[in-house]
């Protein structure tokens, strides 16, 4: 156990992913970029000793890279798992992340196995594997507004369950830089309420907002020594504008949180 | 002779009189957008526009020199009301040109602090300060420096009589100390303005006066046309409009500016008032202009015009006419059936073929965009994919076999899949101002026309679904919605007609438009759907559908619409359409075409890269 990812956790989220793997449900988690959907998968995956099998799914995904393929080795043909058919042999968390990258006939694979029937057919060599108690599947999306051309599938949807992530509180989020960097206590109030600024500007004038792993990357440079306003300059104004005068009123906010 | 020593004098003693520092002066257009986006980071109100303060008089004491040339008694304040945060139009008061840069910021940093605005005027600046000095550490030091500029620029209060003394030290005080003073002490003359706080509306309470008769949407300002080009707003106060019952007629004009200042309690309606640029330059020079709420203003004459076609000549209305709802944000209320929309289909069209000049742009158009038509293909020889291909295998064992070196080419087969799941509604805006001249021979109505009629035959060379609407509206009852081809009809010699037939009429009631197309999209299913609008400008309509209230229902409209999962996108050759169309589509969810002669060519290949 002393390999636990660090995870603080904001609500009744822990329970709720134990419940579901204890009844067998598949789990769907939406959140935006860089709030700890993986972090959260990671951890829980640790804390109940299961093997983790993570896809980050993308539009060329094919149901071949989940299921698996026959590859061409030494003159014969070798049956190749995906991680998909692994880890449901093994019994582990299967967690496709952005999972509404991938196309929708892709997804359909995942159907009988996100029902009551958990089995997952390989069309390819005829087999039918049923996923053992301990099997768990986890999907994950951003629903910010560039995935709006993509959607799920309702019929994919309704298969899971739903958890909702969001930032976490400034509290919250000051703990976790503390827990993740060991930076003192003053730093992290900073380092956040700059993020709750730059985080009032979404849609507005900017597309994607500081996420808590911006904020801990501009911890760990601190931490090492950089002159914070510096640190905060590489990790959240250059990070989130290409545009000249958004980065320099971005920089303005982060002059009147440090002082010049 | 005389006029040379008199222009003379008035140099000198203006020089003299000026403390003011041109050559480190920061215009409030050279950091309107840096101070628009840290005011929206601190928390202050993303729905608020920018823009500069009206000098007010303040009628402080002022120094000998000043008095002597007569300057120094008007000076522009900061303030912030339901639709703008207005900032000093530039600042030059300090010599370093940093402090004044400074002073922008500080006064846009205090205008987002959330502070109770029923608290008195020192006591709310004082808080706003701590609030923002707690919040942002960072501005302590800068906060204390302008201070300490700016108490050197303010008369001692060893020099001033003693109940201006005691007002002036309790000022220097809540500024060095914040939150130190609760009280303000009277004083005979006004005290010098204080310019590192923000002031109420300057002096007039708008809301005290506000009365309607009926309770009919009236308009508000009806400035814009002058604001528009010094971007500077007239502190306006509001009156009763008299009954002109026992009005006498005041027969003189701006003979003497005082007579346009002082408002006088009779009916005076503008119907002689053609000299616009005349009353525009008395106006510039007012304090206050005061706008009597009888919807009779210059602009409203011209709308007057503006009458609906007879029933006869009129394009045939189809159905009742569908009723939308329409949001108002000062209540944050959807209001219900609030406006009703009418679908149109021009009668007059007759069916005909592409306009010649177009044809050799549209054939390079519709090759171009037969590339994107959906391909679904398997390549052979590849390093990895789904399956065996199972002839470069064969291949290869036989080259094996044979003794031939093997070339390491791909053994799998891979499928390359571009679907193209795609529906699109093109919603051209048809208003009034579609008729004006975007270049030397086109008015914009013919730019959009134009485009209209290569964007349907780049489409209908895709195979994409797409549905084309125009609209217009003349206030909440009468939104016009033009059908030009929707999804089920063939894009066919008569949807060509009916865009050779749009023509300019009336106003922009952008979010009901939006809801309507947006339930036709709705509708369609396919996977990815896109809602393009093209227009020239803001919304706008008679009634109040106009500045914040326009802009916020067309931004609800389309959050809207992202809700039931469309993209809305917005090509306008609008060049101020950076001010407002961030807050309604977001960053890259708008593209300005700088030249509208352009936008024919422009929109298809926009839609190509955005769909592709």
């Amino acid at each position: 156990m002393e390999n636990l990812p660090f995870y603080q956790s904001h609500g009744s989220e822990i329970e709720l992913f134990e419940r579901a793997w204890r009844n067998n449900l598949p789990l769907l988690i939406k959140g935006p970029t860089g709030c700890g959907k993986t972090r959260f998968v990671a951890h829980m995956a640790a804390q109940l000793n299961l093997p983790l099998y993570t896809v980050a799914c993308h539009d060329d995904l094919t149901a071949a890279d989940l299921v698996g393929r026959h590859l061409i080795v030494d003159g014969q043909t070798v049956w190749s798992d995906g991680p998909l058919t692994r880890a449901v042999r093994e019994g582990g968390i299967c967690y496709l992340d952005e999972v509404v990258e991938a196309r929708k006939d892709t997804t359909v694979v995942l159907h009988p196995l996100a029902d009551d029937r958990r089995i997952l057919p390989i069309d390819r060599t005829g087999e039918i594997l049923a996923a053992p108690p301990s099997f768990m599947l986890v999907v994950s999306y951003n629903p910010g507004y560039q995935n709006f051309l993509k959607g799920m599938k309702p019929s994919t949807r309704q298969r899971f369950i739903s958890l909702a992530f969001d930032f976490p509180s400034a509290a919250q989020e000051e703990a976790i830089l503390i827990g993740e960097t060991g930076i003192d206590e003053m730093l992290a109030k900073r380092l956040v309420s700059i993020a709750n600024a730059f985080r009032a500007l979404r849609d507005h004038d900017l597309e994607e907002v500081a996420s808590t792993r911006l904020l801990v990357y501009a911890a760990i440079l601190i931490k090492d020594g950089c002159e914070p306003t510096l640190a905060c300059r590489a990790a959240f104004v250059e990070t989130l504008t290409d545009d000249p005068e958004t980065a320099v009123a971005l920089r303005e906010v982060i002059d009147a949180t440090f002082g010049l | 002779m005389e006029e040379y020593v008199g222009e003379l004098w008035h140099k000198l003693v203006t020089r003299v009189a000026d403390k003011q520092h041109a050559e480190a002066a920061v215009n409030l257009d050279e950091i309107s957008k840096t101070a628009a986006i840290f005011f929206r980071a601190l928390g202050g109100d993303a729905g608020l526009n920018l823009s500069a303060a009206a000098s007010t008089r303040h009628g402080a004491r002022r120094g000998w020199r000043d008095r002597l040339a007569s300057s120094g008694e008007r000076i522009e304040l900061s303030w912030r009301d339901g639709e703008t945060l207005r900032l000093p139009e530039k600042i030059d008061l300090f010599s370093e040109r940093s402090l004044n840069r400074d002073m922008y910021l500080w006064l846009t940093a205090l205008s987002a602090a959330d502070v109770d605005d029923n608290l008195p005027w020192i006591v709310r600046n004082q808080t706003a300060t701590l609030a923002t000095l707690t919040r942002f550490p960072g501005l302590v030091s800068r906060y204390y420096r302008l201070v300490g500029a700016l108490l050197l620029l303010r008369t001692l209060p060893s020099k001033l009589p003693i109940e201006e003394a005691a007002q002036e030290s309790a000022i220097r005080q809540a500024l060095q100390q914040p939150g130190s003073i609760y009280d303000l002490p009277t004083a005979k003359k006004p005290f010098q303005p204080v310019l590192l706080w923000t002031h109420p509306s300057p002096p007039v309470n708008a809301s005290n006066k506000v009365s309607s008769s009926d309770g009919a949407p009236e308009r508000e300002q009806s400035d814009d046309k002058n604001v528009a080009k010094s971007r500077r707003k007239h502190a306006a106060e509001r009156t009763d409009m008299p009954d002109g019952k026992d009005g006498f007629l005041m027969m003189f004009r701006a003979e003497s500016l005082f007579s346009w200042t002082e408002y006088i309690n009779v009916n005076r309606p503008q119907d002689e008032e053609d000299d616009i640029e005349r009353a525009a330059l008395a106006a510039e020079d007012m304090d206050t202009m005061t706008v009597a709420r009888d919807g009779e203003t210059s602009v409203a004459k011209l709308r007057f015009d503006l009458d609906l076609p007879s029933a006869g000549e009129d394009d045939t209305p189809l159905g009742e006419g569908i009723p939308l709802p329409e949001w108002d944000y000062k209540k944050q209320v959807m209001q219900p059936d609030y406006c009703r929309l009418q679908e149109y289909v021009s009668p007059q069209a007759q069916p005909c073929e592409l306009p010649t000049q177009l044809r050799r742009t549209a054939r390079r158009l519709r090759s171009q965009f037969q590339a994107l038509v959906p391909t679904r293909t398997w390549l052979k020889g590849q390093q990895d994919g789904d399956e065996i291909d199972l002839d470069a295998w064969v291949r290869q064992e036989a080259d094996l076999l044979s003794g031939t070196h093997a070339d390491g080419r791909g053994m799998y087969r891979a499928q390359v899949n571009q679907q193209r799941d795609l529906a699109c509604l093109l919603l051209a805006d048809l208003s009034l101002s579609t008729d004006a001249y975007a270049s030397d021979h086109a008015r914009v109505i013919d730019v959009i026309r134009d485009s209209l009629f290569l964007f349907s035959e780049a489409l209908s060379a895709t195979g994409d679904r797409f549905a084309m609407y125009g609209f217009s509206s003349l206030k909440r009852g009468n939104v016009r919605f033009n059908r030009l081809k929707s999804f089920d009809d063939r894009y066919d010699g008569l949807a060509r007609g009916r865009i050779q037939a749009i023509k300019p009429g009336y106003y922009t009631r952008m979010g009901s438009a939006i809801r309507q197309a947006s339930a036709l999209l709705a509708a369609q299913p396919q996977r990815q759907r896109l809602l393009l609008l093209l227009t020239d400008g803001k919304p706008n309509d008679l009634d109040r559908y106009e500045g914040r209230y326009g802009i916020e229902d067309t931004r609800m409209a389309l959050h809207e619409a992202r809700q039931q999962g469309l993209r809305p996108f917005c090509v306008t050759i609008d060049n101020e359409a950076n001010e407002y169309l961030p807050h309604l589509f977001g960053v890259g969810g708008f593209a300005v075409i700088r030249k509208p002669e352009d936008l024919p060519k422009e929109l298809p290949l926009l839609y190509a890269q955005m769909t592709r």
